[in-house]
């Protein structure tokens, strides 16, 4: 529970992910905002990692630009040791779709393709089959077993992010990005899949970036990243709910 | 302005695409509509002109009966008679045959010829041709001509020019009434005089004054309309004209409730969008009576815009298409200006959209708010359809089945007289609306089996094809939606084109039967032709495949007396081939068998096989039937025998008529064969020559215009299926762009969803051109039959599919351009969309 500056990491090979110098700037002339203003930070293999911040302080932004959803101004995106700053859309289209799972608030299912059918589309997408060995054992882990053929609109709220995640996590990626994955969840189901984000980092070594406004949320990480004003401001190792809101307090008053 | 209606048109400003599409369902709608109203009028007033001999600007006719030619200066001294001029002529000999010479004004609205060269007549003596009679009688500007009057009389007219008649039949002459009088035999009357009212020609008591002119006197003329006269005559001229009307009646019938189910189909994919929006408004406190209102303000101002643009529009199209055409070569009248339908049309298009917007307001009141705001994102993909839904589908399904058996167990027979047209045809469109209303509630259930079948295919192309068909069929409610659109638009070419072919094959049918060859030469009543004169004839080296015939009239074929009966020999008139059989095959016909007409055949009910005891005179001769045509035997006969049998039933060797071709072909090579023929018969007052060319071609004219009305009507369906597939493709890409923004994010190239979009649209053109063709064919044919024209039923499959591949294409296409925009947005802005 010691705050210290985020180390610049990306080409020693322990990062996954990582940004360098990243700047992105939305608009032009007077009515120009810098969303990302010069963020360095690295994020290790294998750890889940929560990136937080007051609204506005650009961390929404910052995973779109390190999942390859959105390009920077300026800087460097480094997935596994590949900048995809200057990549044509049709690298970051393979990147997205093979090394990079996503999560949303929203879900985001596609409401005519059932349980199964969304779980497989990224490898549908990229002609591969399942490991079925693997796609059983997420299945079971996540419990949906019983659900495969269901469509989304039969299912939970909880069960649908679970689908999502499944999704996220069957291809196997460098990367699950989750962006506010339980805003849209009761606290019951938002813990179930916040577990859920923790397990599979710590059994599977999976690497979780988490965007979170939510104390509690970001306590399920290893690690916090705090940004405010497009800037880096500190990060918390082995976070509690009351170490991330107590920064989070800092942060506010300091502005 | 209120601060829900500020709210909605606020939304209107953040989002104009969604009310520009909105919109423009019904700008379309009223475009077709209007547009359809100027076409029959256009159609009307074309057919009228090219069938009847009246021009349009005439008031009142007055003809069969004592007109004399004080009469003229009478009526036109009266008060409301801007001008009068008499149709009257006169029959003379010239040395190049007989000559026609009638009375024409030359110029102004009620003149029927146009000057092409030359001037046209003024003093005594001189003559307008025709560009016919210059070629086939040798009379050019400049010359001068002796004729023989009917009394005996020789005069010398002038030629002084060349006028194009509406009906050149070759013979024709025209010059002012002094000129015509002086060839007519003295005190002869005037066949009719037309008369052009002054004013706008309503209400005058014009035809009362007239009719006190001629009052007391023994045959009196009779006194009819303009409009009446050219109804008539047009009638006289082609029995068809009633039903024609008919059918472009019905036509814009059907495109009313296809422009209404246009703008149903789009404003249903905007429903879901707005529930939302409006429920919200719901839940922070608008109350239902203030948003309705709101709602019907906003929408009465976009379908009274949308209305009006859609009414203009139509108005500039439809008076910019005749003359258009006529620099074609195609000869089309200009619509009016149909005030009144245009205020219908405008008033439609605003009730139809303040129905609209209205109608998601109700359904937002309906649910809870919340519920409301929080199903939204998920509406459209409930596959199945409730119960209520499902029965009013079956109820309509069957309501329209029970009026087209109706129409089936009531078809006219053959040749039954047959007064129901028009309420047949009213009952097989209330049955197609019936249907197509079922096809509405129960398509989303339809859309499955057909995408599994047309879908196969697809699946073997990879996730893009397998998404593209789980897209289709995982949203069946909208997938229908747009297929119904399609359905429509396939539906109406198919019928058009379905009744088009059967027209094509009657007329064609009627064109061989009635003109097997160019020209017939022959005696009166079947008496022989002179020994030795076909042999010369086929000497002439302007006339190629001469063929002698037999012709009798009053033969007994069955029951059936008073039946004209030849021996045409079918190798040697190529054109005969194209004879339409109901059964059998006309090249069967040998010693022993007969073809019969089909009326012939109908009166014992014979068929290929039976046979059939054929008597002339007293003898009588048993025959197999070898075919029955679809109409007449060829010149007008009833039964068409092998040669030997008609010697059998003792009609001498020598042939009554015959046959031949120009050796040329067009108007020249014709002309040239004309004045052979004539040459040759010269001198013999009993023989006829006959082109049968010019009857032809009266057939196939007449043939050109029904095309060119069935070439506007396929327009406007595709029309109305390519905008409105066009429109609700683009409103589906919109309001899915959060799922495309999810596969773009999950890993799908810019190209690859680019392709799944297209590929949606295309099936979506597949199912409805499916549901379209299976409606349209059947639903054509029962029209065909019930319209009562003895039309054979044909499938022009060729055709079909081209529509079918067309249709596909262009929806295919509508889907392009909403799919590379929403491949082009970035994902991030896709999936922020709310």
């Amino acid at each position: 529970m010691k705050r210290q500056s985020a180390p610049v990491t990306g080409r020693d090979g322990t990062a996954a992910v990582a940004a360098v110098d990243l700047v992105k700037v939305y608009g032009t002339g007077d009515t120009a905002v810098r969303a990302l203003d010069g963020v360095t930070v690295g994020f290790e293999r294998g750890r889940f990692t929560a990136i937080m911040g007051p609204s506005g302080s650009g961390k929404s932004t910052l995973m779109h630009c390190l999942a390859g959803l959105d390009t920077a101004t300026s800087g460097q995106v480094l997935l596994g040791g590949t900048d995809l700053t200057s990549q044509p859309d049709r690298v970051l289209t393979k990147a997205r779709r093979e090394r990079i799972g996503f999560v949303f608030q929203s879900f985001n299912l596609l409401p005519q393709l059932t349980a199964a059918a969304n779980i497989t589309l990224p490898l549908d997408l990229a002609g591969r089959k399942p490991d079925t060995v693997f796609l059983d054992r997420l299945i079971g882990t996540l419990g949906l077993a019983g659900r495969l053929g269901h469509l989304p609109s039969e299912l939970s709220g909880g069960q649908q992010q679970r689908v999502a995640l499944a999704r996220a996590l069957v291809s196997r990626p460098e990367v699950v990005f989750a962006d506010e994955p339980t805003g849209n969840l009761d606290s019951r189901s938002g813990a179930e899949v916040l577990a859920l984000l923790r397990d599979s980092a710590r059994d599977l070594g999976q690497t979780i970036v988490m965007v979170t406004h939510d104390p509690g949320a970001a306590a399920y990480a290893d690690r916090v990243v705090l940004l405010a004003d497009g800037r880096p401001a500190g990060e918390i190792h082995q976070p509690d709910i009351a170490s991330v809101a107590e920064a989070l307090q800092n942060l506010a008053a300091s502005r | 302005m209120s601060v829900l209606l500020r709210t909605q048109l606020a939304g209107v400003g953040r989002r104009p695409a969604r009310l520009l599409l909105t919109g423009l369902a019904v700008l379309v709608a009223s475009f077709v509509v209007y547009a359809t109203v100027l076409a029959q009028q256009i159609t009307e007033r074309s057919v009228l002109n090219g069938l009847s001999g009246t021009p349009e600007a005439t008031g009142v006719v007055v003809q069969n009966g004592d007109i004399r030619a004080a009469d003229l200066a009478a009526v036109t001294a009266l008060p409301g008679v801007a001008e009068a001029v008499t149709r009257t002529e006169a029959y003379v000999r010239t040395p190049g045959g007989e000559l026609i010479v009638a009375t024409d004004p030359g110029s102004g609205p009620l003149s029927t010829v146009t000057v092409s060269s030359g001037r046209y007549p003024q003093a005594p003596g001189e003559i307008a041709v025709t560009p016919r009679t210059v070629e086939r009688m040798d009379l050019r500007a400049g010359t001068t001509v002796t004729v023989t009057t009917e009394e005996g009389g020789t005069q010398t007219l002038t030629v002084v020019g060349v006028v194009q008649p509406l009906e050149d039949i070759g013979l024709l002459a025209y010059s002012g009434l002094g000129t015509v009088q002086k060839l007519s035999p003295a005190g002869a009357q005037l066949n009719r005089i037309d008369v052009r009212l002054a004013g706008d020609g309503t209400g005058s008591g014009v035809p009362q004054e007239i009719s006190k002119i001629f009052a007391g006197r023994e045959g009196a003329p009779e006194i009819a309309t303009g409009a009446e006269t050219r109804l008539s005559e047009a009638r006289a001229a082609a029995d068809e004209i009633d039903q024609l009307f008919l059918v472009v009646r019905v036509f814009v019938a059907i495109a009313v409730i296809a422009a209404g189910l246009i703008a149903a189909s789009t404003f249903r994919i905007v429903f879901a969008q707005r529930m939302r929006q409006l429920a919200l408004l719901r839940a922070v406190g608008a109350g239902r009576g203030a948003l309705a209102r709101a709602l019907a303000a906003e929408g009465a101002l976009t379908g009274l815009v949308a209305g009006l643009t859609g009414v203009l529009a139509a108005l500039a199209l439809g008076h910019l298409i005749p003359p258009a055409l006529s620099a074609a070569g195609i000869e089309l009248s200009s619509p009016g200006l149909p005030l009144t339908q245009a205020a219908l049309t405008v008033l439609l298009a605003v009730v139809i959209t303040v129905i609209a917007v209205l109608a998601p307001a109700f359904s937002a009141a309906r649910v809870a708010p919340l519920e409301a705001l929080r199903s939204a994102a998920a509406t459209g993909a409930k596959p199945g359809i409730g119960v209520l839904r499902t029965v009013t589908g079956l109820l309509f399904a069957a309501a329209a089945a029970g009026l087209a058996a109706l129409v089936w167990n009531n078809l006219p027979g053959p040749d039954e007289d047959y007064t129901m047209a028009e309420t047949m045809m009213l009952g097989v469109v209330a049955s197609g609306g019936l249907a197509f209303v079922a096809l509405i509630a129960l398509g989303p259930v339809l859309v499955r089996p057909v995408l599994a079948v047309a879908g196969w295919p697809l699946r073997r192309l990879g996730p893009v094809g397998r998404l593209a068909i789980g897209g289709v069929g995982g949203s069946t409610r909208r997938a229908a939606a747009v297929s119904v659109v399609v359905a429509l638009g396939v539906t109406l070419v198919t019928g058009v084109l379905v009744g088009g072919d059967s027209i094509r094959v009657l007329a064609n049918r009627e064109a061989v039967a009635a003109a097997p060859a160019d020209f017939e030469l022959r005696g009166p009543g079947g008496a022989a032709l002179p020994a030795g004169l076909a042999d010369t004839v086929r000497k002439n080296p302007d006339v190629t495949r001469v063929a002698t015939y037999r012709w009798a009239g009053e033969a007994t074929v069955g029951s059936l007396t008073g039946s004209a009966v030849t021996d045409v020999p079918m190798a040697q008139v190529p054109r005969l081939a194209g004879l339409d059989t109901e059964s059998g095959s006309v090249t069967d016909l040998a010693p022993g068998k007969a073809v019969l007409s089909r009326i012939v055949a109908d009166v014992d009910g014979l068929d290929v096989g039976d046979r059939v005891t054929v008597g002339l005179g007293g003898r009588q001769i048993q025959l197999a039937v070898a075919a029955v045509l679809g109409g007449e035997a060829p010149l007008h006969t009833g039964v068409l025998l092998d040669p030997a049998d008609l010697t059998a039933l003792g009609l001498p060797a020598a042939p009554t008529g015959l046959l031949a071709d120009a050796a040329k072909s067009g108007e020249d090579g014709r002309t040239a064969a004309l004045r052979s023929l004539r040459s040759v018969t010269a001198g013999q007052p009993d023989l006829a020559v006959t082109v049968l060319a010019d009857q032809y071609d009266q057939i196939t004219d007449a043939l050109s215009v029904l095309l060119a009305v069935a070439l506007a009507l396929i327009g406007l369906t595709v029309l109305i299926a390519v905008v409105g597939v066009g429109a609700t493709t683009a409103l589906s890409v919109v309001e899915r762009s959060r799922e495309s923004g999810l596969l773009r994010a999950v890993g799908m190239s810019r190209s690859g969803l680019h392709t799944m979009l297209t590929t949606e649209s295309a099936l979506y053109g597949v199912i409805g051109a499916v549901l379209g063709v299976l409606l349209g064919v059947p639903y054509a044919w029962l029209a065909v039959s019930a319209i009562g024209l003895n039309a054979p039923l044909t499938l022009p499959g060729g055709q079909l599919l081209a529509v079918f591949v067309v249709l596909v294409a262009l929806t295919a296409l509508a889907g392009v351009l909403p799919a590379r925009r929403a491949a082009r947005v970035s994902p991030v802005a896709a999936l922020s969309t709310d």
